[in-house]
């Protein structure tokens, strides 16, 4: 300890090892950092792949109903190239989320988990109502267009909004609601228009709130260092 | 300012990344022991140690469920330790803006 314990520039640990203040105010928010980027389940590289693969799913339905008079949906091998990015989709996410969560449990974990399988049987059960749209004779372009384009993005979104504004993560909710609006507009623009507009809108979004995550983090560790 | 002023419990690298780690999860929220050694990279003695000093000092809360390989450790931030938390980066903010 050199005789001057009261010096800042030389504190000491228990164990005897020196460790002056701003080495412990950078390991500090170094370790925040660190912990928060490899707990975070949504990271901005997800957002980006997410939004490149709403441009390319809704991009490919839209080329295929492109043109169609009168419209009938989209192709059979659209829908296989579709269910082909939800399956990468699906595996990235299961990876990522799996990475975040390995050894956390307790409350807010639970709480995820159960929402997640909320938000994914709502999902499901769009899909299924549209079956009965199909049934009670709606056309092809309800059933196979407009519905099937923004019903999902307004249920999802809105469950999503509702949730996200109780754990008062504003930013998210903010952008699930964005969403809603952007699928409900969108579906104005008819059966063959309304992939296109969601699309580039959805991917658009996705866009931001990436950059936006980013800058909150930015800010965040800004915050931290300026108030260490 | 004194070193009295940082909380020696915490004052330490080990420690402080531990602390700091646990206070990344929601509140109540649990750490496995492999999980929290992956992401802090220290040896399993090692952090025992310190996680045992942050205990005594009712800092964190350990829990051991299950029995032989299929036991799992896991640590929680207290209240106390999260407080804790705080009151040292406040301590060490006032020590760097009077350096």
């Amino acid at each position: 300890m050199n005789g001057e314990v009261d010096s800042p520039e030389t504190m000491t640990t228990e164990e005897g090892d020196v460790f002056d203040p701003r080495a412990a105010a950078a390991l500090l928010e170094q370790t925040r950092e660190r912990a928060q980027r490899q707990l975070d389940m949504r990271p901005p590289l997800l957002m980006l792949l997410a939004a490149v693969l709403v441009l390319l799913c809704y991009g490919e339905l839209w080329l295929s109903v492109r043109g169609q008079q009168p419209y009938s949906g989209p192709s059979g091998t659209a829908l296989v190239v579709l269910y082909a990015i939800l399956f990468v989709w699906i595996a990235v996410v299961a990876i990522v989320v799996g990475r975040a969560t390995s050894g956390v449990s307790g409350r807010s974990s639970r709480q995820k988990r159960a929402a997640g399988i909320t938000f994914a049987t709502i999902y499901v059960l769009v899909y299924v109502f549209d079956g009965a749209l199909n049934v009670a004779g709606a056309g092809p372009a309800i059933v196979y267009g407009i519905y099937p384009a923004a019903a999902p993005l307004i249920i999802v979104g809105a469950a999503a909004a509702a949730y996200e504004a109780g754990q008062e993560h504003w930013g998210w909710s903010a952008f699930a609601l964005a969403v809603v609006a952007l699928a409900a507009v969108a579906a104005y623009s008819g059966p063959v228009n309304v992939w296109g507009v969601i699309g580039v809108g959805f991917s658009l979004l996705l866009l931001a709130r990436a950059v936006s995550h980013i800058r909150h983090g930015q800010r965040a560790a800004r915050a931290h260092t300026d108030g260490l | 300012m004194g070193s009295d002023q940082l909380d020696p419990i915490i004052h330490a690298p080990a420690r402080l990344r531990i602390v700091a780690t646990l206070a990344a999860l929601p509140d109540g929220d649990r750490l496995s022991f492999t999980r929290l050694q992956d992401m802090i990279g220290l040896t399993p003695g090692n952090l025992i140690t310190h996680l045992r000093r942050l205990e005594l000092a009712g800092y964190i809360a350990t829990e051991k469920t299950g029995n032989g390989p299929a036991s799992l450790t896991t640590a929680t931030l207290t209240h106390e330790g999260r407080m804790a938390l705080d009151t040292y980066a406040a301590a060490l903010r006032a020590l760097i803006t009077g350096l």
